[in-house]
């Protein structure tokens, strides 16, 4: 089992590696605000990878540490969401 | 004597810390878009002068940096102190690198004249004035925080070398990784608005 999170640290490591390469040549093509959106979708899963596995949230137990991202998620999505309904209607 | 122990209360604490980082760089990606929206093609002419290579470059050093904070904490965890000193010398090493290659590429864009007030860039549109002006705020606090996370992790590898750090008790090196893995997913998104989209 502990030999088996050694590696599993590597392939997520190669995972990151991969998107990054995937976004920076997205970036390359000209897709306007499609490429936008697919960019950020990348950062979500690669920030999403680098919490679960080098972060452990996957391995932590308890509600406190299944709720804190969602909690902290939500309140920037009302920051966001407020705001931009006083920016794009102004 | 026995002395008191909260490891799951200061990993706890950490990620409170790291939940406030959360809030306070979510409120300049906020800021961020919101003048993206009001400026959509100055943003875009000033996004076209960022060097992608070097961002590229770094955020790899960064994602690699994260792989050896891990492998540290790993190896402490089975007792072996030394591998895991070499891994935190080697997450060292990736974070002062990439704090040269901002180095470089701060120097590179100073050297064009384009900084803060600087007078060509006042010269410029207000939505190029405020793609630098975050670009260098962002950024900077972001490089604030690899630099104090740098001095963290040499105060952990002299604690792992003198063996207090060890396979019973390793939670400040796994709080400094929290924080490290941090700054990692900060510059993960940095990297894509300010280099990338276009």
């Amino acid at each position: 089992m502990k030999n088996r999170k050694y590696r599993t640290y590597i392939l997520v490591w190669l995972a990151l590696v991969i998107l990054t390469g995937i976004t920076v040549s997205m970036a390359g093509m000209d897709l306007g605000l499609l490429s936008i959106a697919i960019v950020l979708i990348i950062a979500a899963i690669k920030s999403g990878l680098v919490l679960s596995y080098f972060m452990h949230l996957k391995y932590e137990t308890g509600l406190l540490f299944k709720l804190m991202i969602p909690i902290v998620l939500a309140a920037l999505t009302v920051f966001i969401g407020l705001t931009f309904s006083d920016v794009a209607f102004r | 004597m026995e002395t008191h122990r909260d490891d799951m209360g200061s990993k706890i604490g950490m990620w409170l810390f790291l939940l406030s980082e959360i809030l306070l760089f979510g409120g300049l990606f906020i800021l961020y878009s919101s003048y993206r929206y009001k400026n959509p093609i100055d943003f875009h002419l000033a996004a076209w002068e960022l060097d992608r290579v070097l961002g590229t470059f770094n955020t790899l050093i960064l994602i690699t940096s994260s792989l050896s904070i891990v492998l540290s904490i790993f190896f402490v965890q089975k007792g072996n102190r030394r591998l895991s000193g070499l891994f935190l010398l080697a997450t060292i090493f990736l974070g002062i690198l990439f704090l040269g290659i901002k180095y470089v590429e701060w120097t590179a864009k100073i050297g064009h004249g384009l900084y803060p007030n600087s007078p060509r860039l006042l010269g410029r549109s207000k939505g190029e004035i405020l793609f630098f002006g975050l670009y260098y705020s962002m950024t900077g606090l972001h490089g604030l925080h690899v630099l104090i996370g740098l001095f963290i992790l040499s105060a952990m590898l002299v604690l792992v070398m003198k063996g207090k750090i060890n396979e019973h008790r390793f939670v400040p090196l796994e709080n400094t990784g929290l924080y490290w893995h941090l700054v990692d997913i900060i510059w993960i998104f940095l990297f894509p608005l300010f280099y990338l989209i276009t």
